[in-house]
């Protein structure tokens, strides 16, 4: 069902799936996020207001792997408002297995004093209420938050996204130049920038590193864009 | 919620001056920072920013201009950029992106509330670099006097073992008697039983307290007049606590224990003393010494005396000072070992120290400038007996480890073997006609001092010379010109030290840069007003409220000076240990983040100096 929406994005943008999708939301925090309009294609890079987010999860897969934490931080007028940092571990209710604990660092004591998923995603959706996402690539980002409000409300939200990665590939294919896909990692790309260090796998970390990355991006590549052509 | 971000966290805490803050502020810092990125050759602040803000580089380089567009300096990775804290500041100055930067702003007004409570922090903000090195200097001396010494050194530096003690049936004239011998006041008695353990002390005062004013029979045991309840300490106490307990008691003899068993004695004249007391010590070594072999013996000592004063915290001018002191004592003593192979003077003179050492800013092993001034009745003929002089002590001093002047500054050369009349003339035409040598000249023989002989000889050409600088512009301004080639870099970049014009240099010259543009502003000034102190400081406090320095001026290049001079010797105190030469190189990576904001204040008041010191030529 939702992939069939992603057409339909496509094919008659953001903003009419957004009215679709709030007729036939449930009251709550689905309908209020879907109640905010995206902002306009033609706003420029300077007015955007974006929320970097990044999640660590227990796979790749949405449907069987579950979310494990949630960062984010806001973007506004060009700046990252450090002030707005969020980071939050859920609490899926079953152990972890060691391989995760071991990139992600979060024990099950942890996990277990995590939010249920519920309030984390009611949270999310009332952050990102008229803001793009910023994600660096927003595969994992998207559909499992897409996957949570299916569970949790029955309907799959659209959702307006600036990928960074995208953005990078999309500047590497103009090139006539052969490159490695590695090259589009997020620590590959803010090496290139010569950006610091972060530590990588924790969710605010990654979500400020992204929010970084795209400020350089952008005011290198795509400083006279409007959302229009930043977003994937 | 927990978003605390560990690296922006722990890049904030290594900067000064947020390292005072506790970490409830650090993390309100964090929240109010909106990070931007800048590319290069951007003007700031950046339009998305707030005007009035505080910029902390993250990443990337600012550099700074001035009103004439003139490179001022350069700030890189975990530099903070205060230009745009007060909009007043800002218009003078010009900064530019270097490089594409990503910088922390935060804005002035939260950051003021932020920092209310924490005045140190406020003050690194407002307080201009003159006032920031004051208060550091005052910290540095507060620190100096709880730091000191015995604040920071065990009691077995300073407590003698073993103990001289006597068992308590043993009678008073016995102890008295033992006393004697030993030449010591006090003796700690102890038990008749092999165990020997400590059951008293008995003292000079207690031999004349309770025998003799009260006519005791002498022959009774020793135990009749002890001191039964004797305080101790435990040995691996600090030599601090032993002397807070020796003053709270009044007394002046504490016998350090080890398990219970007495290993040591440590009296009150030993901690009070020991200071100074190395540095009296060897001159009074150097006295006695009876060949140069002894000489080059106790010259060993000196980079060790260094060292540890340098450790005890004494002050750079205190170690300057007592090494200026030693170095005269071996010059003397050298002198007079000449006199016994040479026989008598012919007729008087004066051996003369010039540079640091008359400065008395000398540092273990630096080189040794000297000449002789020599009566006026000297005959062509007894300049041999003069030259014999000067080789046996330049000589002798080289082998005490006081390397030959490289500029051959020395008595041994006849141009600075000379009589008073030629010295006279010597001075008036360095101050007549001022050519480049000349200059070169003054800046060392300006600063002489008499190590042995007549002293009238040399203050009767002083004082001449003193009447004609006072009144010669010309030379002033010529030996200022010359003074002022010498710039103090503009600060730090990265790891470079940052000089005129952008040009990086690997190493900071702590004394071409920094203490030698000092001494030659002192030495200025001091001609300029006619006064005769040679040492940088008394030369700088005497011109302080006269035409050439305000009183404020004065102090400011006090501070620096003797914060600069405190580098030094910290620095070479770190070789002479590691058994390295004595330099003055400092490589900016072994310069903490603090200490190259108080060398950049350091720098910046020398430089209000010497800017004062042009225009007013």
């Amino acid at each position: 069902m939702w992939r069939h929406q992603f057409l339909f994005n496509w094919f008659f943008g953001l903003e009419i799936a957004r009215k679709k999708a709030y007729l036939s939301a449930p009251a709550g925090p689905l309908k209020d996020y879907l109640s905010v309009p995206f902002p306009a294609l033609h706003t420029p890079l300077s007015q955007l207001n974006l929320i970097a987010l990044d999640f660590e999860t227990t796979g790749l897969n949405a449907v069987k792997d579950k979310l494990l934490t949630v960062g984010h931080v806001e973007i506004n007028n060009q700046q990252i408002l450090l002030g707005s940092g969020y980071h939050q571990i859920i609490n899926t209710q079953r152990e972890l297995l060691a391989d995760n604990v071991a990139i992600h660092q979060i024990t099950d004591q942890q996990q277990q004093q995590g939010k249920p998923l519920a309030q984390v995603v009611k949270h999310l959706l009332k952050t990102l209420a008229g803001k793009p996402v910023l994600v660096h690539f927003s595969r994992i980002e998207k559909q499992f938050l897409q996957r949570a409000c299916l569970e949790l409300y029955g309907i799959a939200p659209p959702l307006p996204i600036i990928d960074t990665l995208l953005l990078a590939k999309k500047r590497l294919d103009k090139r006539d130049v052969a490159y490695d896909p590695s090259e589009l990692r997020l620590s590959a790309l803010r090496q290139h920038y010569q950006l610091p260090r972060y530590q990588a796998h924790n969710a605010l970390s990654d979500a400020i590193a992204t929010a970084e990355l795209f400020l350089v991006e952008s005011q290198h590549h795509y400083a006279n864009a409007t959302l229009k052509d930043l977003l994937s | 919620m927990d978003n605390e971000i560990a690296e922006v966290r722990d890049f904030i805490q290594a900067i000064p001056p947020f390292d005072q803050l506790p970490l409830n502020k650090i993390q309100s810092l964090i929240n109010a920072i909106r990070i931007c990125y800048i590319k290069q050759q951007q003007t700031l602040p950046p339009s998305q920013c707030e005007q009035n803000s505080l910029f902390i580089i993250r990443k990337g380089a600012l550099a700074y201009y001035n009103k004439n567009n003139e490179l001022t300096g350069k700030y890189g990775e975990g530099d903070i950029c205060t230009a745009f804290c007060h909009t007043e500041h800002s218009e003078d100055i010009t900064v530019e992106t270097e490089e594409d930067t990503l910088a922390y702003c935060i804005q002035y007004q939260t950051l003021q509330e932020i920092i209310r409570q924490y005045p140190a922090v406020i003050n690194f903000f407002q307080d201009s670099s003159a006032q920031r090195l004051k208060s550091k200097m005052s910290q540095l001396n507060e620190d100096a006097i709880l730091a000191s010494s015995l604040m920071n050194t065990d009691i077995s530096q300073f407590y003698h073992s073993p103990v001289a003690t006597i068992t308590e049936n043993s009678s008073i004239q016995q102890a008295a008697i033992e006393m004697t011998t030993l030449g010591f006041s006090c003796l700690v008695v102890t038990s008749n039983d092999t165990a020997r353990l400590p059951v008293g002390i008995v003292t000079d005062k207690d031999l004349r307290q309770r025998c003799i004013a009260k006519g005791l029979d002498y022959s009774l045991p020793v135990s009749e007049v002890m001191t039964k309840n004797m305080l101790t300490i435990n040995e691996g106490s600090r030599a601090y606590d032993a002397l807070m307990l020796m003053t709270a008691k009044r007394i002046h003899h504490l016998p350090v224990l080890q398990h219970n068993k007495l290993l040591a004695m440590v009296t009150i004249t030993d901690l009070m003393n020991h200071e100074s007391q190395n540095a009296v010590n060897l001159t009074h070594l150097i006295r006695k010494a009876s060949s140069l072999e002894e000489l080059t013996q106790i010259s060993k000592l000196l980079p060790k005396l260094q060292i540890k004063m340098a450790k005890l915290g004494t002050t750079a001018d205190h170690v300057g000072k007592s090494i200026s002191a030693i170095t005269s004592a071996f010059t003397i003593r050298l002198i007079e070992l000449a006199e016994q192979q040479l026989g008598k003077a012919p007729v008087s003179f004066a051996w003369l120290a010039a540079g640091s050492q008359a400065r008395e800013e000398q540092f273990a092993h630096s080189d040794q400038d000297n000449a002789l001034i020599i009566s006026n009745d000297m005959k062509p003929e007894h300049d041999q007996w003069f030259l014999n002089l000067a080789t046996f002590v330049s000589d002798g001093l080289a082998t005490c480890g006081f390397i030959y002047c490289p500029g051959d500054i020395m008595a041994t050369n006849q141009q600075w073997r000379q009589t008073q009349q030629v010295w006279h003339e010597y001075f008036n035409s360095w101050v007549n006609t001022p050519s480049p040598q000349a200059l070169l000249n003054s800046s060392v023989f300006f600063d002489l001092t008499t190590v042995h002989g007549n002293e009238d000889l040399l203050n009767e050409v002083r004082t001449q010379l003193l009447t004609k600088t006072k009144k010669s512009t010309l030379f002033l301004a010529h030996l200022s010109r010359n003074a002022l080639l010498n710039r103090p870099p503009l600060g730090f970049f990265r790891d470079f030290v940052l000089i005129k014009d952008g040009e990086n240099k690997q190493v900071l010259d702590l004394k071409h840069n920094g203490i030698a543009p000092i001494v030659d502003l002192a030495r200025i000034y001091a001609l300029s007003q006619g006064i005769s102190a040679t040492n940088t400081i008394e030369r700088l406090k005497q011109t302080a409220g006269t035409p050439a320095l305000t009183k404020s001026s004065a102090a400011n290049l006090i501070d620096a000076f003797e914060f600069l001079s405190l580098l030094r010797m910290e620095h070479q105190a770190k070789k002479l240990a590691a058994n390295c030469q004595a330099d003055n190189f400092l490589a900016p990576k072994d310069i903490s983040k603090l200490e190259r904001e108080h060398l950049k204040d350091a720098f910046k008041v020398i430089k209000t100096l010497q800017d004062a010191r042009q225009s007013s030529y």
